[in-house]
């Protein structure tokens, strides 16, 4: 964090490298006008990062395209001016605009996959930034290219002008299009979601990437994004949205460790803290939903989801107070004697805007250190939940392999692991490492090539269809995608009846009832059941999915990714389902997802996949804790957390994951390993050490060796590239 | 817990510690108010308003569309005329050997041709034919092009390899000829000629709607009915058909256009209908060797023809616009 030391602006008055005053921008669509940002004041001086967390739909995104000026076109700015370096962004023409973006401002998208157009060579593409903002000819422009990629530590850059987007990773091109961003020095740089699509470690790199550019290049940072972690490592200060207010502003650190609105605080109750598991405590969860665009809100935007809400909070609007200052400490000896009076108040932007170093929306940020989590503890331990039974699923020695052309990928290799009643087992690995692969041969969607799938002693048939209906019932799926989970032309309670006639066999008069208590238990109302899927929110789909999961009571349901898509309150409203369900009916999960944290939270056990191996068994805590895998060890530190006490090291991965066609001899981890042994690791296979009970990894180092090594005791060696 | 609960109240373990969340009923009741007000307007009128306004907003898009509206005027226009146009003109088969060849007058406005007979009620009542064959021909042709679709898109592998090579030798066939050829073999009637058209545009119908299944094929939802045990032709036909009726109905106003094409095409060389009906390929046909003395017997069909197809393929564009917005 080289850049943190920086001041962040010089004293003489440089104009702010964005100013945003009081914007107010505007959608309409169908006839109806929908306000997106109301009245969004903020400043980003000259070399600052400045980090907007919101969840989507708070419009995030659309004040980085006002900032842009490429606001779609059903998009206007009623009111407020947007200045990049002093410029006022509404007066440029539109040929100015074309030169302005790129040399003043630059955008990095969510997915660099459409960032780049797929039918132009790598060279040519960022030469083009060149050739078109400083007139360079083209030899010149793919020297200034080529350049460019060094910068962004592409390795090869020659072989990679010459590579057209497809033949890259997602990280290699992630890395090109921050290249071209930042190819003509801009003043100010927006990251949108610059690293949601990539895998941990992958992300780990990028952020790397871009905190060692920030020591070298002067342009400010904007980064838009829901994952508080990722604002903690790269930003100062951070803005977060709401409804289109923005409801607190400050500095990083005080925001992340002291929130002084009630919004701020419940997004980060509701992610799991690093190392949290659902037997210890449960995810604060914001309870409602956020508001529709256009909908009317009477007083504080967030007062209908507040747990600390009172009277005066739908009545008047509270104005961004400077904390902790007058409106603060006046509003905390408000609090106490109810109700308040609003005229009380310091007026609106006692300290304007930039002066104090804080900001909160709130007329009782006092009492937000103190706001109540409303979410008891929902799990029961392990053995509570009648997890001594014995195997409920084993599978042995799995192996499925695909054809891609000639060549062969093996996505699961000679798998196999075994699952207890009332279990959670959590399958955690980047993408590509076998995991969904393995979760649809368990409920049969895709057959094994060889090895057995035992469910309550009995083999399975490799293929659903050839299953009987009572292992269907038993063994079910929660998909990832909501938006494609339901049949968009069924109701809901349709697909449920549907479900619960083939699964639970229920004779006819009971069918009612049975989608009833279904919906009940995954609490989604009964009205929500005469709609389409169309008409739910992604959190009521995957609400409708689990109940249908659980039509038929099975003993297992295997979870592919169930609230990734999610927006993490959400996320954390589903977790918690699962987790009560759980406790309830006594079933077993397969938990797939790649979020470490999420799999610690709610995993019993712990598997981690690599290169469609399992190469680490253990309960979730010894998984996270050492000794453990160099790969899970890898894996772990490229999480960013929210905690500031700890400072973590990271350990950077060496090149690509290998292909899954030919993947390397020896330890499979060996070509990236920070710990590597020697040739041992190259030429054989590492043998299964056991930690501690029921805890084994695969790797040639035994544990004490390992422990020793990951515990400090020894300095990790350097990496050469 | 819920994120759809809207009234918060804390569990009853954390009641003292959030004692004052309780002490405020007038809040709970306002928050509860609120909520009840939103949910409402929400999830029971407001989605079942919203499902009302996304079809209204189709249907007044497509109201809105000028392509889709000239279109649908056109051919409305035809079907009406087709229905009723006796009532309107002249007979259209009534002989008048005084009158033949006439140019159009206020008598007849298109002129009459060499049997005297009027050309605008022969416009006008040749739709007839041409819109009982060209719908019925598609419609076969939907029904068995969805079927092969469906099978080839669901099942892939082999069946797919299969039903696709037969379907492109069946597409590299001209479409004219070998309706010819069948039709000199089953002789010419014109539910013959329906069911030859119906099964030429068959092959092409299958193409769209197959690669629309394997769109559907891949996702959840299908997975889902699948490990809930469901049989194929369950899944094929009510999950995946469904989901696909936008692509089908575009595919079928296109085929619609052509079959009223290859229609009268067919009834031009004498495969289908014969004299005196007043279909307008068969007019045409027989009235071609007056072309220059007598223009307007073969133009006035020629242009009724040439309308309906525009009008169909207008509606078409208008829908494949919308639909794809």
């Amino acid at each position: 964090m080289s850049a943190m030391e920086q001041p962040a602006s010089s004293p003489d008055a440089a104009p702010a490298a964005l100013d945003v005053r009081d914007l107010e921008v505007t959608f309409h669509r169908r006839g109806r006008d929908l306000p997106v940002l109301k009245g969004v004041t903020l400043r980003l001086e000259r070399g600052e990062a400045y980090g907007l967390v919101g969840e989507s739909g708070c419009g995030k995104t659309t004040l980085a395209m006002a900032a842009l000026r490429y606001l779609a076109a059903n998009g206007t700015v009623d009111a407020g001016k947007v200045l990049v370096d002093g410029q006022d962004v509404s007066t440029l023409s539109e040929a100015a605009v074309r030169r302005w973006r790129g040399k003043q401002i630059a955008m990095v998208y969510q997915d660099p996959a459409t960032a780049l157009s797929p039918a132009m060579r790598i060279g040519d593409q960022v030469a083009e930034v060149f050739r078109y903002h400083e007139g360079l000819d083209k030899k010149e422009a793919l020297e200034r290219a080529r350049e460019s990629l060094r910068r962004v530590a592409l390795p090869d850059p020659d072989a990679t002008l010459r590579r057209y987007p497809f033949e890259l990773s997602g990280g290699q091109q992630q890395r090109v299009v921050i290249a071209m961003a930042l190819a003509v020095n801009p003043s100010l740089l927006v990251l949108d979601e610059p690293t949601t699509g990539l895998d941990a470690t992958v992300e780990a790199e990028i952020l790397d990437l871009i905190e060692e550019l920030r020591g070298r290049i002067n342009a400010s940072i904007l980064l838009i994004t829901h994952n508080l972690g990722l604002v903690r490592r790269l930003c100062e200060r951070v803005g977060v949205l709401y409804a289109g207010r923005l409801v607190e502003e400050g500095p990083a650190r005080d925001i992340f460790t002291d929130p002084r609105h009630p919004y701020t605080m419940g997004l980060m109750r509701c992610v799991p803290r690093f190392g949290m598991n659902k037997t210890d405590a449960a995810l604060q969860t914001i309870p409602g939903t956020l508001p529709a665009l256009g909908e009317p809100l009477e007083g504080c935007v967030y007062s209908a989801r507040c747990p600390m809400a009172k009277p005066v909070c739908t009545r008047r609007e509270p104005d961004l107070y400077a904390w902790p200052g007058d409106a603060g400490a006046q509003g905390a000896a408000q609090a106490e004697s109810m109700p308040p009076d609003p005229a009380a108040y310091s007026p609106h932007h006692a300290n304007p805007v930039g002066e104090a170093a804080r900001h909160a929306r709130c007329y009782f940020s006092a009492a937000v250190s103190t706001m109540p989590a409303t979410t008891p503890v929902l799990a029961t331990s392990l053995e509570e939940r009648g997890g001594a039974e014995g195997a409920v699923l084993e599978i042995g020695a799995v192996s499925r392999s695909f054809k891609d052309g000639r060549r062969r990928l093996t996505a699961v290799h000679d798998l196999s692991l075994s699952l207890k009643r009332g279990e959670t087992f959590g399958l955690v690995g980047e993408s590509g490492s076998g995991k969904s692969t393995l979760a649809k041969c368990v409920t049969g969607l895709i057959a094994a090539d060889s090895g057995s799938v035992t469910f309550e002693g009995k083999l399975l048939r490799p293929t659903a269809g050839r299953r009987s209906q009572d292992a269907l019932r038993a063994i079910q799926m929660v998909f990832q995608n909501p938006d494609s989970t339901l049949n968009p032309a069924w109701s809901t309670r349709a697909i449920l009846t549907r479900s619960v006639r083939k699964l639970a066999g229920t004779r006819e008069g009971s069918v009612r009832a049975k989608v009833d208590k279904l919906s009940a238990d995954v609490r989604v109302e009964p009205r929500f059941l005469l709609q389409r899927p169309g008409d739910l929110s992604g959190g009521q789909k995957q609400r409708i999915a689990i109940a249908r999961a659980f039509a038929g009571d099975p003993t297992l349901v295997v979870c592919d990714e169930p609230a990734s898509a999610l927006d993490v309150s959400v996320q954390a409203s589903i977790l918690n389902l699962l987790v009560e369900l759980q406790t309830k009916e006594q079933v077993s999960y397969v938990f797939i997802s790649h979020d470490l944290a999420v799999v610690r939270y709610i995993s019993d056990r712990i598997g981690v996949m690599y290169l469609a191996e399992l190469i680490e068994v253990g309960s979730a805590e010894q998984v996270f804790n050492p000794p453990h895998h160099p790969y899970t060890e890898a894996l772990l530190s490229s999480i960013p957390k929210l905690d500031f006490d700890s400072e973590q090291q990271r350990i950077a991965l060496r090149g690509m994951m290998p292909s899954l066609s030919e993947p390397p001899s020896g330890c499979r981890f060996h070509t990236r390993c920070h710990r590597i042994l020697g040739e041992i690791c190259e030429t054989q296979e590492p043998p299964a050490q056991v930690a501690a009970d029921g805890h084994t990894y695969n790797c040639h180092i035994p544990p004490d060796e390992l422990l020793a090594l990951q515990t400090g005791e020894e300095p990790v060696a350097p990496i050469a590239e | 817990m819920g994120e759809e609960r809207s009234p918060l109240r804390p569990g009853p373990d954390l009641a003292e510690e959030a004692s004052w969340v309780d002490a405020d009923p007038e809040m709970l009741e306002l928050q509860a108010d609120a909520g009840r007000k939103s949910e409402e307007l929400h999830a029971d009128a407001a989605a079942a308003l919203e499902q009302k306004r996304q079809r209204r907003y189709l249907v007044r898009a497509l109201l809105r569309s000028p392509t889709f509206m000239t279109g649908l005027i056109i051919v409305l226009f035809w079907v009406f005329m087709a229905l009723f146009s006796t009532f309107i003109t002249q007979s259209p088969t009534d002989v008048d050997a005084m009158a033949s060849l006439q140019a159009p007058s206020a008598a007849h406005w298109f002129g009459t041709d060499d049997l005297g007979r009027d050309v605008l009620a022969r416009t006008m009542a040749g739709a007839r034919t041409v819109l009982v064959i060209a719908p019925l021909a598609t419609m076969l042709a939907l029904l068995w092009g969805g079927i092969i679709g469906l099978v080839s898109g669901f099942y892939r592998g082999l069946t797919d390899e299969i039903i696709m090579r037969l379907v492109d030798v069946l597409l590299a066939l001209p479409i004219i000829i070998t309706s010819i050829l069948i039709l000199s073999l089953l002789g010419k009637s014109v539910a013959i000629v329906i069911v030859v058209i119906g099964a030429l545009f068959t092959p092409v119908v299958s193409r769209t709607i197959r690669s629309a299944v394997i769109g559907e094929r891949e996702r959840e939802y299908v997975m889902a009915a699948r490990l809930r045990g469901e049989r194929s032709a369950f899944v094929m036909a009510r999950e995946i058909l469904p989901n696909i009726t936008q692509p089908i109905i575009v595919e079928g106003t296109i085929r619609l256009g052509y079959a009223v094409f290859t229609a009268a095409t067919l009834s031009f060389l004498g495969f289908g209908l014969v004299p005196p009906s007043p279909d307008w390929g068969l007019t045409i046909a027989t009235e071609r060797i007056f072309l220059q003395i007598a223009p307007w017997t073969v133009l006035f069909p020629a242009a009724a023809l040439a309308s309906l197809v525009v009008g169909v393929n207008l509606i078409t564009d208008g829908l494949s616009r919308v639909f794809s917005k």
